[in-house]
């Protein structure tokens, strides 16, 4: 397969008053043409910071320590800025969740999107630029997108600017499309529409997308390959099928087991949950951070960090007991080989 | 089955809109438009919809933090619709509520340990100080905080700790109906499951009536005894909540579950996905409001809102196709 992103040891520091933290702390991890990547984790656990890393978008107090950024074999956090900031927008593109706070309120949109495609492709006439963004808007089912084009974000509703941003980061063809939560702020008939968009061009332009969630559902719709990070680190990694049916960390296990199922008379029972808290970034424990959260806790884990070990296949695992049997209540009947 | 608690007959909630040189009313929001459910004792009550449907300002209206515009709220066979003063500062104590965004409800210059004898001194209850310590030492124990929360301020507590300080906060008065608004939204999955649990946990051992309102039908269904579907201030559907996961029978209903995102990557359900956006409750379609994103639409839906039906097992729905 043609790896198109590879992160190898990447961490991302900020500077506080009472001290360094590293939000982003030697995470390794590949990309592959083609392949949808979900990065799913609880609140503060560094996914925003990686994507940002990813884009060399980090602001101060934040800076990247070390690691490499391969985007097809170039290191990006050796590239000079100027090179940098030609490839975002054309070679990779970026999407978060509010869309407010990335468009300009006074700037129209189609001025928005025609700079963004003109930024980058320099030869295009006024006509040529325009003819793209009202395609685009098309591709993005904006209604009537000629009208559209000449009004300002604040006319649009929250899943339209979010269409927009799309059509937006598209504009130039990336390979690696980077979004993050780009659904949150939406209603779940609008997340449906915009995962469907950002599904249908994907396809389309076989780019790479990175998916960044806190939602599980949302995950085993989109995505192929799949991060769990937790404080910082990568805990498991795999294709969707592995993470969903045969978690191996006891953290990724007990995400998936206190969502609520739609299962009749299960209501009735209480949700299974993980006790505790996530630690505090700033001071971390020596051995693995899950420990003190973990049902499966033995003093090994609590001496050394558990590195990330190979399983089977691309499976990959950071934990010295790792949970052995396969969840029973998702339709492992139904499961046949990869899609 | 358990005594009615509240009835809630065809109730409005309008903000008007003003303007022009003479700031006369020139519009209005129609936020809720007539909508009727009694709930019983004990019983959770889901309230589910898309943002701007009117869940929150139903939600405020039934505890009376806002003043409906017409209709009847009839708590324990007694009209409040319209009490005011000492009566409403009474009921106040049986109608409480829990808010989404439990920091921005918390005062950040008070002490847990301040917050939580509030509402005791406001109304007067535990006039003893050692008791009225002793009631908030019982209620941060109830909701699972510790004993050295106390004297601490609600920034050196994580989300979910600040959403059970918002809980205690609501029990504090003995309260009978608590409205829950999105308690949970904000909370990532494994610390709204301990909240959700505890919810549930205190409703068994204090005989609490939830009305619990969210966008994640996920977490609706799993808490609640019946399920309310609104769309654009109306209900458009009201079931047990089994029955309606298993048997939807409103388009929007059936579209709004079909959207749910499976956390089972081989789950690949057929999704209905809806065009367009909500449209706007200013000025709200003609006849079904759910009629221009309805792919079941035909001329008559254009016409009139439709009818309450009833169907089978106290199911109720408002569609002539259904
Ligand atoms: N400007 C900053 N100053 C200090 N710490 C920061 C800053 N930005 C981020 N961090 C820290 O970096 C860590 C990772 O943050 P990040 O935004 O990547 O989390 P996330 O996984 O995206 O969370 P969320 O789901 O809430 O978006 C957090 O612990 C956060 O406290
Ligand atoms: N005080 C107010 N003045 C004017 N309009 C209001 C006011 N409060 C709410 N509205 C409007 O009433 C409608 C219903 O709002 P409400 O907050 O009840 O919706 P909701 O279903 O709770 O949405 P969400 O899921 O976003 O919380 C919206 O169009 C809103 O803009
Ligand atoms: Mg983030
Ligand atoms: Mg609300």
């Amino acid at each position: 397969m043609d790896t198109l992103l590879e992160v190898k040891d990447l961490k991302t520091k900020f500077k506080t008053e009472d001290g360094t933290l590293y939000a982003v702390d030697g995470i390794s991890f590949s990309l592959q043409k083609g392949r949808v990547l979900g990065i799913v984790g609880e609140s503060g656990c560094g996914k925003s910071v990686t994507s940002l890393s990813i884009m060399r978008l980090v602001q101060k107090p934040g800076e990247i320590e070390s690691g490499e950024v391969l985007f097809r074999g170039k290191n990006l956090l050796k590239v000079s800025e100027s090179a940098m900031r030609e490839m975002r927008g054309r070679d990779i593109a970026m999407i978060f969740q509010e869309p407010m706070t990335s468009l300009n309120p006074v700037f129209t949109i189609g001025d928005q999107i025609d700079e963004a495609i003109s930024t980058h492709r320099p030869k295009l006439s006024r006509a040529e630029v325009k003819a793209r963004t009202i395609e685009m808007l098309q591709k993005v089912n904006i209604p009537a997108p000629e009208k559209r084009y000449g009004e300002y974000p604040h006319q649009l509703s929250g899943g339209m600017r979010q269409r927009v941003m799309i059509a937006m980061a598209m504009s130039c063809d990336p390979e690696l499309l980077i979004a993050d939560e780009p659904t949150t702020a939406l209603d779940v008939t609008i997340q449906a529409q915009i995962l469907d968009l950002i599904r249908k061009l994907q396809k389309e332009t076989s780019s790479s997308v990175i998916l960044i969630t806190h939602d599980l559902g949302v995950v085993a719709e989109m995505c192929h390959d799949v991060i769990v990070m937790y404080a910082g680190k990568i805990i498991e990694y795999g294709t969707v099928e592995d993470i969903f049916y045969r978690p191996r960390h006891p953290y990724t296990r007990g995400l998936l087991d206190s969502i609520p199922h739609f299962e009749s008379g299960q209501r009735k029972k209480a949700l299974t949950t993980i006790p505790g808290l996530v630690p505090n970034m700033l001071h971390l424990p020596k051995g693995c951070r899950f420990a003190d959260r973990c049902s499966r806790v033995q003093s090994d884990c609590r001496q050394q960090y558990p590195s990330l070990q190979r399983l089977r296949g691309s499976h990959k695992v950071a934990c010295f007991h790792p949970i052995e049997d396969v969840r029973k209540d998702v339709s492992i009947s139904s499961e046949g080989g990869s899609q | 089955m358990s005594e009615m608690l509240l009835e809630v007959q065809d109730l409005v909630k309008s903000f008007p809109i003003y303007g022009g040189l003479l700031q006369k009313e020139v519009a209005a929001v129609k936020a809720v438009q007539g909508v009727s459910f009694s709930v019983r004792k004990g019983e959770t009550l889901g309230l589910v919809g898309e943002s701007g449907c009117g869940k929150s300002t139903l939600g405020r209206c039934l505890i009376r933090l806002l003043d409906p515009t017409s209709g009847k709220i009839i708590y324990k066979g007694r009209d409040i619709t319209t009490v005011a003063g000492e009566e409403l500062r009474e009921l106040r104590k049986s109608l409480q509520i829990i808010f989404q965004d439990p920091y921005a409800s918390l005062n950040p210059r008070m002490t847990v340990g301040a917050i939580l004898e509030e509402p005791l001194v406001i109304h007067n209850l535990y006039p003893n100080l050692k008791d009225r310590t002793d009631r908030v030492r019982h209620l941060m124990e109830l909701v699972g905080l510790r004993p050295e929360a106390y004297s601490r301020y609600p920034h050196e507590f994580s989300g979910g700790q600040r959403q059970r300080i918002g809980i205690a906060r609501s029990l504090a008065v003995n309260p009978e109906l608590i409205v829950c608004d999105e308690p949970v939204s904000a909370l990532d999955v494994s610390i709204q499951a301990q909240v959700i649990n505890l919810l549930k946990d205190l409703q068994q051992k204090l005989g609490l009536t939830y009305i619990f309102i969210a966008h994640d039908l996920k977490v609706v269904e799993h808490v609640s005894d019946r399920v309310a579907v609104m769309y654009l201030g109306k209900i458009v559907e009201l079931a047990e909540a089994d029955e309606l996961y298993v048997n939807p029978m409103h388009p929007y209903t059936k579209a709004l579950l079909s959207a749910i995102p499976v956390p089972d990557p081989k789950a690949k359900e057929k999704r209905i996905i809806l065009t367009g956006d909500v449209p706007s409750p200013i000025n709200p379609p003609r006849g079904c409001h759910f009629h221009p994103r309805c792919p079941m639409m035909i001329e008559e839906c254009k016409a009139a809102y439709p009818d309450r039906k009833m169907a089978p097992g106290r199911h109720e729905v408002c569609c002539i196709r259904a």
